[in-house]
């Protein structure tokens, strides 16, 4: 055993598989523990026997930024080994996402629990982008949270490096729904900007508590855009109709933010507003984000441990009260005759009278 | 004759309004049940409250009702109206059509000069009364002053001794022309105020109107929501009792267990339902004891960083350009494809600025031979401490 074998065995004494808790095209997650402390803890394995090319793209991209990477708002990844041919990923484990906490129709969001979500968001994605890490797959699916209320940013599947000199990159990326213009488009030179649209649509979706931009296919996706926010005109984003994707889907008219934001303060839609401008280059920077207003205006936002939770019991009613009531009958014993055949008859002629009584 | 048989009236005998008749007289079926005109004039006037539901008073029951002019009643005319002149005198609307048609004519009964369309239909029993309300309403018209519009109590209430001073008079016809003198000088005084006073009086029963709409509205979605919540159930019971039929006949379970197990399921859905039922109505509850937990933790203002990254951007500045073939071909991209995307060749000027001065305030590395690869110079959250700082 050379030395980098033993490294790798020593590494994966430390971590405990304990259940599977989700499996994905290229993954399988697992919950686990770390063997000192018994801290809890996620390990994703990677299947790599499938695939002919040796490791999947996603799962190089997703360690080489996370080891990278260590702030409070991305998820971390403790460690990496590989066991047989797999490669598992040691991450923190977080047991709910802002998907599941927009959907719970039980919890009520309070203007300053978005706020938070929203500033942890963007405190995450500026740290992504000021070391030159575009995430590409921004939606609340992929916002982690944490037990303490802490939002993570996660799936760095898609992440790239950006401000590269020049080299093109792929306009396949980020879910559609919160997928920016330029990119449907087909851009192949874009910036951080892709991310912040992401944001915006997410913010949005916080206030209204479904998708905002929901559109079907791609073409669908960019009409449902300047549906809700107006066809751009060429002063409002120079040179998109020369983009390599470009197709006319119709003029709209821009209806105004507040016509469907209701409640929201005027920071608030300035904020969004910023989000979801169409130049790329005029949109609001992560780092931009977190000193606009809205952050400082009253009130301020929700303590990370007072934000709303998904509540994952269920209470089930006791049964026994039931039972109890029906053996009162005293039909219990005529009906259990040892016989198999003459049972299931005398059942039959005997229910309505069961039905009737309980009834009754 | 003709007072001796109003004054019969107003001995309270059973009189009714005619909106509100159901047809519970059934003495006399053929008496109409609406008030129709003879002639195609249309009376106007009469008392109205705002919403337009006083109705018109008329006698049906009496077949004492009778024209003071021509002595027709009901017994020979079941459709007689009497309507109300301004002098305050009732006629049947054949009188009217046959005296007024032709103008202007004196009164029968007082001589005053009568109009046709002066006449309005009677509201209440007892003429001075219908008097009385009219002389109000107009008074209230013009003198429609409040609270507000006075500095003081007192002068309010001299504002109001002089409004009843006025109706006074009026209705009982005292000093006629000396009051009504006093009404045109109030007016030509007040003319804006009481414009005013009308308008603000409209926007409050507008107000009111659109209240009255939308607690109709939400009481109608309230009853339907109700009705369809108890249809749900009522389908859930039937095909549960329709499963547990099913379940006895296929099944060689107990069947006390079976339908055990059944009911013990609806009894969970049940519950299950209220309590969502119950969430989603008591979310105002839960806003409030949200509110109550924050005094708990304090939330803190927004910081827009936790550490000082940005601090040592002071330590070099960026030109507006460089000679750098990126910004050439950005330059060279004519249709601007590139910018369009949101390409900016100065983020790539800045990478490189900062991958080149990142670092060269931090201490020298020591310390590896723990074994672990750690930077001295990251703080917890991973960011870079400055030695300065």
């Amino acid at each position: 055993m050379d030395a980098v074998e033993q490294e790798n065995s020593e590494r994966q004494k430390k971590w405990l598989k304990d259940k599977k808790i989700g499996e994905g095209t290229y993954a399988v997650v697992y919950q686990g523990r770390e063997a000192g402390t018994n801290r809890k803890i996620a390990i994703k394995k990677i299947k790599v026997g499938q695939f002919k090319d040796g490791l999947d793209m996603s799962a190089i991209r997703e360690v080489k930024f996370l080891r990278e990477l260590k702030h409070k708002n991305v998820i971390e990844l403790l460690d990496v080994f590989s066991a047989k041919t797999n490669l598992n990923l040691v991450l923190e484990f977080l047991d709910s996402d802002l998907e599941m906490i927009i959907k719970d129709r039980s919890l009520v969001f309070l203007p300053s629990d978005i706020k938070s979500w929203v500033a942890m968001t963007f405190r995450g994605l500026e740290f992504c982008h000021r070391n030159w890490i575009l995430h590409r797959d921004l939606k609340p699916n992929n916002l982690l949270i944490a037990s303490d209320g802490h939002l993570k940013l996660a799936d760095f599947g898609l992440a790239r490096e950006y401000a590269d000199p020049g080299y093109k990159m792929t306009h396949e990326v980020i879910t559609r729904w919160y997928r920016p213009p330029e990119l449907l488009y087909g851009a192949k030179y874009y910036g951080s900007a892709v991310d912040i649209w992401s944001v915006g649509c997410i913010f949005a979706e916080l206030m209204l508590r479904i998708p905002y931009l929901p559109g079907g296919s791609d073409i669908d996706q960019l009409k449902t855009i300047f549906r809700a926010l107006g066809s751009p005109t060429e002063e409002e984003w120079p040179g998109h109709t020369k983009l390599p994707n470009y197709v006319t889907v119709g003029q709209f008219p821009k209806p105004p933010l507040r016509d469907l934001f209701t409640a929201a303060s005027a920071d608030a839609l300035n904020l969004l507003n910023k989000c979801l401008i169409y130049e790329p280059r005029k949109r609001i920077t992560a780092k931009e984000a977190l000193h606009h207003p809205y952050f400082f205006a009253l009130p301020y936002p929700t303590h990370p441990s007072k934000l709303p939770k998904c509540s994952t019991k269920q209470d089930t009613p006791p049964l026994g009260e039931m039972d109890g009531n029906l053996n009162g009958k005293g039909r219990k014993r005529k009906l259990s005759s040892p016989d198999g055949k003459v049972r299931s008859i005398a059942r039959k002629l005997d229910f309505g009278q069961v039905v009737a009584g309980s009834d009754g | 004759m003709a007072t001796t048989r109003a004054g019969g009236w107003l001995q309270g005998r059973t009189v009714r309004k005619g909106g509100a008749l159901s047809s519970t007289n059934a003495t006399r079926s053929s008496t109409p049940q609406q008030v129709q005109s003879t002639s195609s004039t249309i009376y106007g006037g009469g008392v109205k409250d705002p919403s337009g539901r006083t109705a018109e008073f008329f006698v049906r029951q009496s077949m004492d009702d009778q024209c003071p002019v021509c002595k027709s009643d009901r017994y020979l005319n079941p459709k007689l109206r009497l309507l109300v002149s301004s002098c305050y005198h009732k006629m049947c609307e054949s009188c009217i059509d046959r005296l007024f048609t032709l103008g202007p004519a004196p009164c029968p009964i007082c001589n005053k000069t009568l109009r046709k369309l002066a006449f309005t239909p009677q509201t209440f029993e007892d003429l001075t009364v219908e008097k009385e309300v009219a002389v109000r309403r107009r008074i209230a018209k013009n003198f429609n002053k409040r609270r507000e519009d006075f500095p003081d109590l007192r002068g309010f209430n001299d504002y109001l001794e002089t409004v009843e001073e006025i109706t006074f008079n009026l209705i009982n016809e005292i000093d006629l022309p000396e009051t009504e003198a006093r009404i045109q000088k109030y007016k030509a005084e007040n003319a804006a105020l009481t414009e005013l006073n009308v308008q603000r009086e409209e926007a409050y029963v507008r107000a009111l109107r659109e209240q009255e709409d939308q607690e109709r509205r939400e009481r109608e979605t309230r009853a339907f929501e109700l009705q369809r919540e108890e249809e749900e159930e009522r389908l859930l019971r039937e095909s549960d009792k329709r499963s547990i039929i099913d379940k006895l006949e296929t099944s060689d379970k107990d069947a006390l267990k079976v339908i055990a197990k059944a009911k013990a399921q609806a009894l969970k859905r049940s519950t299950a339902r209220n309590a969502s039922n119950s969430t989603a109505q008591s979310s105002a509850l839960l806003l409030r004891s949200r509110a109550a937990q924050s005094n708990i933790v304090p939330d803190v203002p927004h910081a827009p960083f936790n550490d000082e990254y940005h601090a040592y951007e002071s330590m070099f500045s960026l030109k507006s350009t460089y000679n750098d073939f990126m910004s050439d071909a950005v330059r060279k991209d004519r249709e601007g494809i590139m910018r369009a995307g949101g390409y900016m060749v100065e983020e790539a000027w800045e990478r490189a600025i900062r991958c080149a001065v990142a670092g060269l305030d931090l201490s020298p590395l020591v310390g590896l031979d723990d074994g672990i690869p750690r930077l001295p110079g990251l703080d917890d959250s991973g960011d870079v401490v400055m030695a300065s700082a």
